[in-house]
């Protein structure tokens, strides 16, 4: 009985427990040790291939790609926001002045009152729902467009949704952002 | 001053993206860009499209840095990306290409040696073109990047057995493929 396949090379991969009787068999048969040292002779093979070596520097062309967005040096973003908070000091220590020097230009232009403003918005309001409610498309002339048998404008109207999503889609999918993609 | 080790480098390129992160990742992109770029050539056989796959797996990588374990080692993590790359790869191409003429990292041997090595690796290589794509990422991983049976299985999502039959079917192509252009 001879050593299988499966066994020479779970051998030659260290993959089984059963070493001792596979060593015991190949020292006493001839075929096996000949089918054994050629299998031996075809993982070396397959494993003295030499590395190449790459043409060009994949690192120059990785890093520049991450630095597109360069961040802003320590002291710059600091200096920004401490300009930020002296300006926001400085507002609300004005703020009491230049509402004096404002006053009579202000009083020159009456203002409307905040239940004026308030009362336009919903008179606005109530309009704009009025004239959505009340809209309708203009009936079209009899005999232009007939819908097919049991096709509501219901199903119409989702249909032509349904594309408007599509195309929204498709747009988003082929303008999405792919880093260097190979595709 | 000792160079930064791999872990540190890793660390710094957690930090956000700026120049600091992509020196940092630069520098480990440098150090294994050979291995990577000769895992997909070894899977792909045409150097153009090995050295786009292995920047493409700097690029994946970088972007799962997050998810990587420090305790494990870098190499052989993202040589394992660039064979799973290759492989989706593959599968969609779906076609083989004509070999390339090898350019070897080592060129100091005599020039006799070295036209008969590259010609036994082109035969080596050859042969690997001529498996389907499978059987080729089962062989680069046991062979090249010495993993286990389980791991392989773990790493392909494949049952165990489905990488045993599909090493040992490799390597009887394999050497079927070498004693016929003996």
């Amino acid at each position: 009985m001879h050593l299988t396949d499966d066994q020479l090379n779970e051998y030659l991969d260290n993959e089984t427990t059963e070493r001792s009787p596979i060593e015991a068999h190949l020292a006493s048969c001839d075929e096996c040790a000949a089918r054994y040292s050629a299998l031996k002779t075809l993982f070396a093979e397959i494993e003295s291939l030499p590395d190449l070596a790459l043409s060009s520097n994949l690192a120059a062309r990785f890093t520049p790609t991450l630095n597109l967005n360069p961040q802003l040096p320590r002291w710059l973003t600091l200096t920004a926001t401490l300009q930020t908070v002296l300006a926001l000091i400085a507002i609300a220590f004005t703020a009491p002045s230049i509402s004096r020097f404002l006053a009579p230009i202000l009083q020159a232009y009456p203002m409307p009152s905040l239940n004026t403003v308030a009362l336009d918005l919903q008179i606005n309001f109530a309009m704009w729902t009025e004239t959505v409610r009340s809209f309708q498309l203009p009936a079209l002339p009899s005999g232009i467009l007939t819908l097919p048998h049991g096709f509501s404008t219901l199903t119409l109207s989702v249909s032509v949704l349904g594309i408007f999503f599509i195309w929204i889609l498709g747009n988003w999918w082929l303008l999405r952002k792919r880093p260097n993609s190979l595709a | 001053m000792t160079a930064p080790t791999d872990r540190d480098l890793i660390e710094r390129s957690f930090a956000p993206r700026g120049a600091a992160s992509g020196d940092a990742f630069g520098e480990l992109v440098s150090r294994y860009q050979t291995s990577v770029f000769n895992v997909c050539y070894r899977l792909l056989h045409e150097s153009g499209e090995a050295e786009d796959l292995a920047q493409e797996t700097f690029m994946r990588a970088y972007d799962r840095l997050h998810t990587f374990d420090l305790e494990r080692e870098f190499g052989p993590w993202i040589r394992r990306i660039a064979a799973n790359l290759c492989l989706n790869y593959l599968e969609a191409r779906k076609a083989t290409a004509p070999l390339d003429e090898e350019r070897d990292a080592d060129e100091s041997s005599r020039p006799e040696k070295q036209i008969e090595v590259k010609e036994r690796s082109a035969q080596i290589r050859a042969a690997l073109l001529s498996l389907p794509p499978q059987y080729r990422v089962v062989v680069e991983l046991r062979h090249y990047q010495e993993l286990s049976y389980d791991e392989i299985a773990q790493e392909l999502n494949l049952p165990l057995s489905d990488v045993k039959s599909h090493l040992f079917r490799a390597r009887k192509l394999l050497a079927e493929q070498l004693h016929a252009s003996d």
